[in-house]
């Protein structure tokens, strides 16, 4: 299949070459592509009426490929042509003719949604010439409001991996072979059928579901086929919390929190800012109480954990705890509220009272080691800002904890935090241990007959103690649907390839009040169809049902019937529908189910001891490659860890202490036994950790991903257990042992013992950080300018005027939270290649922009600070007076410039430039990777045609988005208009959630980077060598 | 000047011949003629056979990189530079020997320089050579290498002045042509000679080309002269410069460890310490085997051993200055690099070079060691470890730990690296063992100016005027 397109190209260029000599038609007819003849007609139909009336297909016998793309390329969202994958349609040809909507060189951009997790957040898509290169978040959308996580970014890499599934696929002994759709269709339907009236269970297996109308797809196949059971997965879900909440509340869903109004936000084992929830949607609300403007807003984070998460580096308070004695963290506090201080209603609740008997602050501080100090002054905080703090336990713990965290905010009054305005959506609730466990019982006594996974990997994220593959094979049909190859659909009957995002229709409900629209920004790149369609087939009953048209149809007609009349609007439906499309987004007035109040007896049943012995394994997410789903994409597997800043890797994380208890450093080799189920992996030493406690990320260690994830990392998957003590992804009681050997982990910073006196507190004795309290900023306002004052050089010589636009930028640290969409969004849109694990090794990234994080303090208590960096276009900048051929030079808008095709790698600049940010092509690393894996077809279609793809042997680095400035100043002189560099955002800001990044013209006196560059927290980087940056740090400040 | 032993009548008065045991002025011609008329034996085809080995591991090393990239190299970011400018300074120093003993002591009347300036200028060429080659191949697009001089373009495109690497292009093109030149116009008496000698008619015709004519008349060696002093007197200011812009490269930048103001001197001195090195190195196996030893005398090397002391202090004087000046600075970077040289990574390089660089050249304080050519052989090859290490010290230690602790990286070498390096020394020795074979290894012509009866004088000791 990797070869499929230099065939393609063998067998089509002698065609050509024919034609042109014989003085026949240049333009080949589309219809001798076509194999099915019948086809054709019913394409004269996918398009709606009024859009495409010019066009009958049927009446185009000699269609040429630029009526085609007129045709694919027809309506703004309407663009769903042709039959056949995209390179049977011969050689690319430049258009003639400019098709209707779209002016090549100049981008159409879509709203769709994006489904790389269970958010389904709003997105932007661009796309150039019909080939969409680059995902943003959508304005509109009221959740992620225009930002998109680092994965969601990445997902354009999927859509264009070579290794999707092209066609369906049949086992054949112990490998596939390809059949036509006919064929896989009336095998699936034929088994349900016969499952069906046999009696024999029909178990489709999916992930999150969250559109209503698939939802109702489901239905239709539950109509047609009674046995049909679905089920419903994700490898971390918040099912703790929300049962909580119903026993607490007696109905409803965990309600959103207003994080933006918090003024103390205590964190237990809860990485809200790096993958719990919608982390866009939390890292913007949260950052917007780290305003330097507003000191009196300025809020508090707190933070209880275990392991370091993304969410722990931002803390300003960071507390060390073992998950087990969370429960008593927050009885304790309890106690402290309701017993001690009698400060709540439910210090006359007798059974409230009694179950807080035993617990203690001072008591907790024992048994922890956390100094009571720091406990007593979140208590005085707490008291402090009633009403307006919130205790926001973790998706991984307990329900008791949730529970005692409920009752912990109503004390508190933090249910004024609670969102009124929306709730989460739900369509089908994530089914439960006991679910899963009759499942399997029931597949091995053979009373299931077709397993269909849906866009699911059960296999790999399933606990092992299920027994679910071994099970699997019990089952006489199982089919999967997927976009590319997994540990399931190796082990599956039918392979059913199905459509990328980009290529899907489909709507989505995360909350109450508005619906997020998905509609395809290309043509399916394969024979590949879009899951919904395919079940929507098979609820007919007829594999002939299907058409392309299918679920576009039903869910326009849904719509129209369901949704359209209930919004009692003037226009008329297709009018509404288009305007929904463009906007992606469709509000609606809903008001979200309302709960009871805080059922006290909830709470008293929940008391018991939850101290253990041993180790604790705590599981969490892959940042980037979250589940393993996007264990295939070079782009998120190269993205340094927001932390431990590893790549391609994930490994067993322990505390200095523990690391010594067990004799390990990083890279030995430990065994983690956890109840039977045992695992490998390499150590990596963290400071900040919880003692005893081992945390290992999920989401590697896949064995059927694709090139470039197999066997990346480790599957921790198995140490999953869902009938432990405590939860499925925290294990208490587990064993871990040095087993001798070694695996080298790959980190993009290197190690630094931050106890090593000679470097220790580096990044502040050189000037790289400067950060303060808000204390500290509210006393003495102009504290980091004094700090400034004594690096600040001289000059003999007088600096070059800038007259007109200068470029620049101003970071804010306080906001930056290291999330790393930028790294990705500046990735995608600069054409940045993927190097590997082995190149990483030897320090050859190429990532232009880079999330430094620096520790200071102790390794048992330490603090993080983050800073993104990237050139720093220097006034005077060092790396230009060093090359010899002037390949990088200084333009009169302030750009430290980059001629590749001048540049002949003496890497002298790079040497000279005190940032390290320039990046050397040391091979050719689009063929050196994998054996040019990124340059088999599609994959270098997802290249931004705008930036020149880098030859071996150049240099390159950030250019502030330079095409991006071009087109900005180009557009603003085709208008006449004067160009004052304003609106223009380049792809790192655009990508970043927390607004830290500014951008625009320094010599516009009234543009936003202006006046940062002024501001009192503002400063350089390595200031004393007088290279004159113009990319503004903002300190941070700490809200200690 | 003169030796000291107890027993012996000691004459101050008198210098020790230059030339040993009064040979004949055709005993001169013979021995040094020799090996370019005898059949070489099978030690030299053996010894030929290893250097070639080397040149091929080289250039099986340089496919490799080019065919793949400077990938192959341990180089990164922030280690940009490796070994490949390590060897282009170690080799630009190593040339700097040959100009000093044929130059500069031409002009300050050191009549001793006679007996080895001719081996020393050629490995100039030679050492001149392998340097002239990193810098090209280190680059990442070595093929539009051409960019680097001022070719006047259409679209106006022009060279940077400003940066060290084209004072570097011009500085060693310069180098490399004066040297030549100087080595040349000194070869042409002895090549008339050889021309006059042979009486194979193949050779004959190439060194009667070779030789421009030269008939020994007094008209040409009045010309000669003078050419002679000119270009003496044009090479002699390159001694201090090409090293001084090579260190510029360094110095120029910003960079901890590399911005200082003491490398051109420091340069210079390391440049003529390596290069005596080297010439001692090769001199004690060339005297040996070709029964050279009353041409150069064991008081050459002792004078040669004299001058490498002196310099190696030059060298430590360097070496405690730096960080002197990091710790007087109050730079905490700079201090911190230093105390990264000496106690980080590359620490255990840093004491093999302070070791072989300072303390081993100490014993040259002794006579006894100086006269002792084993040890002699052994100290300069140690010197010229620890000058190879100087460089590579300077490049990677400055280059490892700079500015941002986040961007810090170590350096490890490939094996291409060694391959080139290896091919380095191959191209050199190889270039030495063809060069010793086919051309006079010492000036006949002014050997013979500097034997004993050359200078017939009634006062005693003017030899030294």
């Amino acid at each position: 299949m990797a070869d499929f397109n230099k065939e393609h190209l063998l067998k089509e260029l002698p065609v050509i070459e024919q034609n042109e000599t014989k003085g026949q038609h240049y333009w080949k007819s589309l219809k001798q592509f076509y194999n099915d003849p019948s086809s054709i007609e019913a394409k004269a139909h996918e398009f709606m009426e009024g859009v495409v009336d010019d066009f009958k297909l049927s009446s185009l016998t000699d269609m040429s490929r630029r009526k085609f793309l007129a045709l694919l390329t027809a309506s703004a969202s309407f663009a769903a042509a042709g039959c056949s994958t995209y390179e049977s349609k011969g050689e690319v040809i430049p258009y003639n003719k400019e098709p209707v909507g779209v002016i090549p060189g100049v981008p159409n951009y879509y709203a769709s949604t994006c489904t790389g997790c269970s958010n389904a957040c709003g997105i932007l898509v661009t796309t150039r010439e019909g080939r969409p290169i680059k995902i943003n978040g959508n304005d509109e959308h009221p959740v992620n409001k225009g930002k998109i996580c680092a994965r969601g970014q990445a997902s354009i890499l999927n859509l264009y991996d070579p290794e999707r599934l092209r066609e369906p696929m049949k086992k054949d002994g112990s490998s596939f072979k390809n059949v036509s759709w006919q064929i896989a269709d009336a095998a699936v339907i034929s088994a349900l059928r016969s499952a069906a009236s046999g009696g024999k269970e029909i178990a489709v297996v999916m992930k999150t579901l969250n559109s209503p109308t698939a939802k109702k797809v489901f239905d239709d196949l539950a109509a047609r086929y009674k046995t049909v059971k679905l089920y419903s997965y994700e490898l971390f879900t918040d099912a703790n919390r929300d049962s909580a909440w119903k026993k607490s509340y007696g109905r409803g869903k965990f309600p959103l929190i207003a994080w933006d109004k918090a003024k103390l936000i205590v964190s237990l084992e809860s990485d809200f800012l790096g993958n719990e929830g919608n982390t866009v949607e939390q890292t913007r609300l949260y950052v917007s109480t780290r305003n330097n403007k507003e000191l009196k807003n300025f809020s508090r984070l707190v933070v209880f954990e275990a392991g370091m998460s993304l969410t722990g580096m931002n803390a300003d308070l960071r507390l060390r705890l073992a998950p087990e004695l969370q429960y008593d963290l927050v009885m304790s506090l309890l106690n402290e509220f309701v017993v001690k201080r009698q400060t709540s209603r439910y210090a006359l609740d007798r059974n409230v009272v009694n179950a807080l008997q035993g617990y203690s602050i001072g008591k907790f501080a024992q048994t922890s080691g956390i100094d009571p100090k720091s406990i007593e002054s979140i208590v005085s905080y707490m008291a402090r800002y009633k009403n307006a703090s919130i205790v926001y336990a973790g998706d991984r713990l307990p329900e008791q904890v949730h529970i005692a965290v409920n009752l912990l905010n109503e004390v508190l009054g933090s249910t004024a935090l609670y969102r009124k305005d929306r709730l989460r959506a739900e369509m089908l609730p994530y089914s439960t241990k006991e679910e899963w466990e009759a499942l399997v019982t029931r597949m091995n006594s053979g009373k299931v007959g077709v397993v269909v996974h849906c866009d699911s990997n059960p296999v790999y994220h399933l606990p092992s103690g299920y027994g679910y593959s071994s099970a699997l094979q019990k089952v006489p049909t199982v089919v999967t649907l997927d976009q590319s190859a997994s540990e399931t659909s190796v082990v599956s009957q039918w392979v059913l390839p199905i459509n990328h995002d980009l290529e899907s229709w489909n709507d989505f409900k995360t909350r109450t009040g508005f619906y997020s629209l998905q509609q395809p920004v290309i043509y399916p790149l394969y024979v590949t169809r879009q899951k919904e369609a395919i079940l929507l087939t098979w609820a007919t009953g007829k594999e002939s049902a299907y058409n392309d048209d299918l679920y576009h149809g039903y869910l326009m007609s849904r719509w129209e019937k369901e949704i359209y009349p209930s919004m009692k609007l003037a226009v008329g439906f297709k009018e509404f529908w288009y305007s929904a499309l463009h906007d992606g987004i469709v509000n609606f007035d809903e008001k979200p189910e309302s709960h009871d109040g805080f059922n006290a007896e909830a709470f008293v049943s929940t008391r018991s001891s939850m101290k253990a012995g041993g180790y604790t394994v705590a599981l969490s997410e892959s940042y980037f490659v979250g589940d393993g789903g996007f264990a295939n994409n070079g782009w998120l597997q190269e993205l340094p860890h927001p932390v431990t800043k590893v790549v391609w890797d994930n490994y067993a994380a322990v505390s200095p202490t523990t690391a010594k208890e067990l004799n390990v450093d990083f890279n030995d080799l430990v065994e983690v036994e956890v109840r039977g189920n045992k695992l490998k992996l390499p150590t990596l030493v963290q400071p900040g950790m919880a003692d005893k406690v081992v945390a290992i990320e999920l989401g590697y260690g896949r064995t059927n991903a694709g090139t470039v994830g197999n066997d990346v990392g480790f599957n921790a998957n198995v140490l999953q257990d869902a009938n432990g003590s405590f939860t499925q992804w925290i294990l208490p009681g587990a064993k871990v042992s040095k087993t001798g050997g070694t695996f080298e982990l790959v980190a993009t910073m290197e190690h630094h013992m931050i106890d090593d006196s000679l470097v220790k507190d580096m990044q502040f004795n050189r000037g790289i950080i400067r950060e303060g309290t808000v204390e500290e900023y509210q006393s003495d306002p102009d504290f980091i300018q004094k700090e400034r004052e004594d690096s600040k050089p001289t000059s003999i010589y007088k600096d070059f005027e800038y007259n007109g636009v200068k470029w620049a930028m101003a970071i804010d640290l306080n906001k930056c939270t290291g999330c790393s969409a930028c790294v990705i969004s500046c990735n995608v849109e600069n054409n940045i290649p993927v190097v590997g694990k082995d190149q990483v090794k030897v320090s050859r990234e190429m990532q232009w922009i880079r999330i430094d994080r620096y520790y200071s303090g102790t390794p048992v208590e330490p603090r993080i600070s983050l800073q993104p960096m990237l050139c720093q276009q220097c006034d005077d900048a060092p790396c230009e007076n060093v090359c010899p051929v002037a390949a990088t030079s200084h333009s009169p808008d302030g750009l430290n410039m980059m001629v590749y095709n001048r540049c002949i790698g003496t890497r002298y600049c790079s040497n000279n430039c005190p940032f390290e940010v320039r990046r050397f092509n040391f091979f050719n690393f689009r063929h050196h990777y994998e054996d040019s894996y990124y340059l088999e077809q599609p994959a270098p279609m997802v290249s931004n045609p705008e930036v020149t793809v880098r030859t071996r042997g150049v240099m390159e680095k950030c250019t502030f988005c330079v095409q991006r400035l071009v087109q900005a100043k180009q557009d603003a002189l085709q208008e006449g208009k004067e160009f004052t560099g304003s609106g223009v955002v380049v792809a790192c800001q655009e990508a970043c959630p927390a607004n830290a990044i500014t951008f625009g013209n320094a010599n516009d006196p009234g543009s936003g980077v202006a006046k940062l560059r002024e501001h009192e927290l503002g400063y350089y980087v390595l200031e004393q060598l007088d290279t004159k940056p113009n990319v503004t740090y903002l300190a941070k400040l700490r809200n200690i | 000047m003169s030796e000291v032993s107890y027993g012996e009548v000691i004459d101050y008065s008198k210098a020790p011949p230059l030339v040993e045991g009064n040979p004949t002025l055709s005993k001169i011609d013979d021995s040094i003629a020799a090996p370019s008329e005898t059949r070489p034996s099978k030690k030299y085809f053996m010894a030929l056979g290893v250097t070639l080995t080397m040149l091929l591991i080289g250039v099986i090393a340089l496919g490799y990189t080019f065919y793949y990239g400077i990938g192959m190299w341990g180089n990164n970011i922030p280690v940009a530079w490796g070994f490949a400018i390590t060897n282009f300074v170690f080799w630009i120093g190593i040339g700097h020997a040959g100009t000093l003993i044929s130059a500069v002591l031409f002009l300050f009347r050191q009549r001793w320089r006679t007996a080895i300036a001719r081996f020393a200028e050629a490995m100039t060429i030679f050492a001149v050579m392998c340097a002239g080659l990193f810098p090209l191949i280190h680059l990442g697009r070595p093929w539009y290498a051409a960019f680097v001089f001022p070719i006047p373009t259409q679209h106006g495109v022009w060279i940077n002045w400003n940066s060290p690497l084209v004072w570097d292009v011009f500085a060693v093109s310069t180098y490399f042509t004066v040297s030549l030149m100087f080595w040349y116009i000194g070869l042409i008496p002895d090549l008339a000679t050889m021309r006059d000698r042979t009486t194979n008619k193949i050779k004959k015709a190439v060194y009667h080309v070779l030789s421009m004519g030269w008939r020994f008349s007094n008209r040409h060696w009045q010309h000669y002269e003078k050419v002679y002093v000119i270009l003496a007197g044009l090479a002699t200011p390159l001694v201090l410069s090409v090293h001084s812009i090579v260190s510029f490269d360094f110095a120029v930048s910003i960079l901890p460890g590399w911005h200082t103001t003491i490398f051109p001197p420091y340069f210079v001195a390391g440049a003529i310490f390596s290069g005596f090195g080297m010439v001692l190195t090769v001199l004690i196996i060339v005297r040996k085997v070709f029964n050279l030893e009353y041409i150069i005398t064991m008081n050459h090397l002792d004078k040669m051993a004299k001058v490498t002391l002196l310099v190696s202090m030059m060298v430590a004087y360097a070496y405690l200055m730096e960080p002197f000046m990091a710790w007087y600075s109050g730079d905490p970077i700079d201090w911190y690099l230093v105390l990264m040289r000496m106690t980080g990574h590359y620490a255990l390089g840093f004491w093999v070079m302070t070791t072989c660089n300072v303390f081993v050249p100490q014993l040259l304080w002794f006579k006894k060691i100086r006269h002792n050519i084993g040890v002699l052989f052994v100290i300069s090859l140690l010197i010229n470890v620890g000058m190879w290490l100087e460089r590579y010290i300077i490049i990677v230690t400055s280059l490892y730990k700079d500015f941002l602790p986040s961007a810090w990286h170590i350096f490890v070498p490939t094996l291409t690296d060694f391959g080139i390096l290896i091919g380095s020394f191959g191209l050199f020795f190889t270039l030495v063992l063809l060069f010793a074979r086919s051309l006079p290894v010492i000036s006949m012509t002014e050997v013979k100016g500097v034997t004993e009866g050359a200078h017939p004088t009634h006062h005693i000791g003017a030899e030294h005027e």
